[in-house]
């Protein structure tokens, strides 16, 4: 009985006026604090938990989902705040979809409340200066909520500020492919991808052409001029009007094949890496994985490849709040001056 | 963000209502307390510009430094709460080390993991070649390899395989066949021992004999990210070529592909570093493989393993249900 009374006075006490805006300016000084040091520039969050923690609280699991929200508006809050330039959260897995029912047009019913109601707001989204970006399989997406989503990246696409990625309906897996499949597409799609400033065959024709102007003897040309509109050299940008002018004689045979494709042994990482949805973010710096679950789950394979520090941690995410990410950053601001430390002597 | 008890009230009440007791408005009230100043680029008046160079004053400065010194004292006590942390741990990992050794006998490592659910079919660990590979770092690693490779024999695990950045081992696969061999027949005496059977992309495996035993996979950096640009040109030329279409290319098939090349997925990944650092592992096969890695550990060790194998034991595997 008397633990009962002890807790509802410790509720009672931390839900004061007082003791809430000492906690405010707890968490203002320790996140001012924490800015003096190296920031991660990337920070990608695996909201897990959330159903676990509604089972053992015994509340319905859309509630869970609902605390979850809550939580990432807090993480953003201390994200943005500490100055982490891109948030990328884990929504919702295409492996989600065979979840209940009930639940999979739950969560979808609160993408798009969430989403229209940010849209509403548009002015105060500014303040933060973040920009959305939802990354993952659009065709996925239901057609119900799919016109707020794209209402709200197209809404934030001005802010420089920071972003906020949110990865639904996304598996790495399925982004590693589709960023094969474009690089794929690059470099089958016969086209030109640098025009060279000069011409050879342009320079070649002009030389032609004065020669035929002085000569004026057509005819022995003309015999072969039949065959260049066979011609295709990917370095004569002039192809089409050279094959109109009747004057021009061709350069070379046509022996080649018809279409010439960039060489394939011009791929490399970069070039993948450049068709990843979060080509243009920084390289993930901190990726955190909540309630006590050690794998990855198919999210950012691709990204946590290398320099990426993985912290596995015990609560659920709706708990997660700035004293379970202090430890986090303290120990990466940790890490990076020893690496520092471990460099400076090589050099 | 860090609502006031109140503010929460109201905001888990319209919720639970369907979003109708709030207007748009209202809401725009309730969280106009959290809100950030309008960022500075909004405002240009000079009179804002005037209290800013007010700002930039004393107080500012006093701020700045305050925050600095606390900044510095709570990286003091941080840094001394891991140094105690990883000397706590380095002490009580090598007692129990110490305590509970598996003698290097078989028997006691099969009791070890006899009461064990599952076992995975794949373990992968991820090591690292010191000090740049020079001294007798080789040795060591080569030493490593063979040891892990002892346990997993014993345990039962088939499939094992080693990520080590560089890739040194594969330069030398006779080499580390042979000593493997060589500690497997001293654990297991000279006719018990499994059959090694040693395999690296690119490479012609290694088998000393047709029946099946244990199977090592030496992965380095190139069959992480590279192996995939790899596969990506190989696809390329086949389209241009139109040997296939770009249509014909899905997960399937590039998991089919990989998986055939480099290695299969890992069910259990153990890292024996002081913090998990995937330092470049083949993206494509660790997505649902279960990652161990003891905070501050230290180098190989037999209590490392166990651990690991005892939490995959009670690990649910769910798949995004």
């Amino acid at each position: 009985m008397s633990d009962l009374y002890l807790s509802h006075v410790r509720k009672w006490f931390w839900k004061s006026p007082p003791a809430e805006w000492l906690m405010r300016g707890a968490r203002d000084v320790l996140i001012g604090t924490l800015k003096q040091g190296p920031i991660p520039k990337h920070v990608a969050f695996e909201m897990d938990g959330n159903r676990r923690f509604a089972k053992n609280h015994k509340i319905e699991t859309i509630e869970g989902h609902h605390l979850g929200f809550e939580a990432l508006a807090r993480v953003l809050e201390i994200c943005y705040k500490c100055g982490v330039k891109v948030v990328t959260v884990y929504a919702f897995s295409i492996e989600n979809f065979n979840r209940p029912r009930g639940e999979v047009k739950g969560l979808m019913a609160m993408a798009k409340v969430k989403l229209e109601q940010l849209v509403q707001h548009g002015e105060l989204l500014d303040r933060y200066g973040a920009c959305i970006r939802v990354l993952g399989e659009r065709d996925l997406i239901p057609d119900d909520v799919l016109p707020f989503v794209d209402r709200a990246v197209e809404m934030t696409k001005h802010n420089k500020d920071a972003v906020l990625n949110i990865c639904f309906p996304y598996t790495s897996r399925a982004e590693m492919t589709s960023a094969i499949k474009a690089t794929i597409d690059e470099f089958t799609s016969p086209s030109q991808p640098s025009k060279p400033p000069f011409s050879q065959s342009r320079i070649t024709q002009k030389i032609r052409s004065n020669y035929s102007k002085q000569t004026e003897s057509l005819d022995s040309i003309r015999e072969t001029s039949s065959d260049a509109s066979a011609r295709s050299d990917v370095d004569d940008s002039m192809s089409s009007t050279t094959a109109l002018d009747p004057e021009s004689p061709p350069l070379q045979a046509a022996t080649a094949k018809h279409r010439r494709f960039p060489n394939a042994e011009n791929i490399t990482v970069d070039t993948i890496n450049s068709h990843t949805y979060t080509a243009e973010c920084p390289p993930l710096d901190i990726f955190i994985r909540t309630s006590n679950v050690t794998r990855l789950s198919d999210f950012m394979l691709w990204q946590c490849h290398e320099n990426t520090h993985i912290f596995f941690l015990q609560c659920f995410w709706p708990e997660f709040d700035l004293w379970h990410f202090v430890p986090v950053l303290l120990e990466w601001q940790w890490r990076h001056k020893k690496m520092l430390e471990k460099e400076s002597p090589r050099k | 963000m860090s609502f006031t008890a109140k503010d929460t009230k109201i905001y888990r009440e319209d919720e639970k209502s369907g979003h109708s007791k709030l207007g748009a408005e209202e809401r725009e009230e309730l969280v106009k307390n959290y809100l950030p100043a309008p960022s500075s680029r909004q405002r240009s008046s000079s009179r804002v510009k005037k209290q800013d160079s007010y700002r930039f004053g004393i107080r500012r400065f006093l701020k700045a430094q305050f925050y600095t010194l606390l900044y510095l004292f709570i990286h003091a006590i941080f840094s001394l709460y891991i140094r105690i942390r990883v000397a706590y741990r380095a002490v009580s990992n090598r007692l129990v080390a110490i305590l509970k050794h598996h003698y290097n006998s078989p028997e006691y490592i099969a009791r070890d993991v006899a009461t064990l659910k599952k076992l995975p079919e794949h373990l992968s660990i991820i090591l690292t070649l010191e000090n740049g590979g020079k001294g007798d770092a080789l040795e060591k690693l080569v030493n490593e390899v063979s040891e892990v490779a002892a346990w997993c024999a014993a345990a039962g695990i088939p499939k094992l395989s080693v990520y080590e950045k560089t890739g040194i081992l594969k330069r030398y696969m006779t080499q580390t066949h042979r000593s493997v061999c060589h500690r497997l027949k001293i654990w297991f005496g000279k006719h018990q021992a499994p059959p090694l059977a040693l395999f690296a992309r690119g490479a012609p495996a290694i088998r000393s004999h047709s029946r099946q035993g244990l199977d090592l996979i030496l992965i380095s950096e190139d069959d992480g990210r590279e192996a995939m640009v790899d596969l990506t040109r190989v696809l390329t030329e086949m389209v241009q070529k139109d040997k296939i279409t770009a249509e014909d290319i899905t997960m399937d098939v590039l998991d089919n592909e990989l998986s055939e090349a480099v290695m299969s997925e890992p069910d259990l990944l153990i890292s024996f570093e002081p913090y998990v650092d995937l330092q470049g592992y083949p993206p494509w096969a660790i997505r649902l493989t279960e990652i161990h890695c003891a905070p501050d550990n230290q180098g190989v060790g037999y209590q490392l393993f166990l651990q690991a194998l005892r939490k995959y034991a009670q690990a649910t595997f769910k798949l995004g249900k």
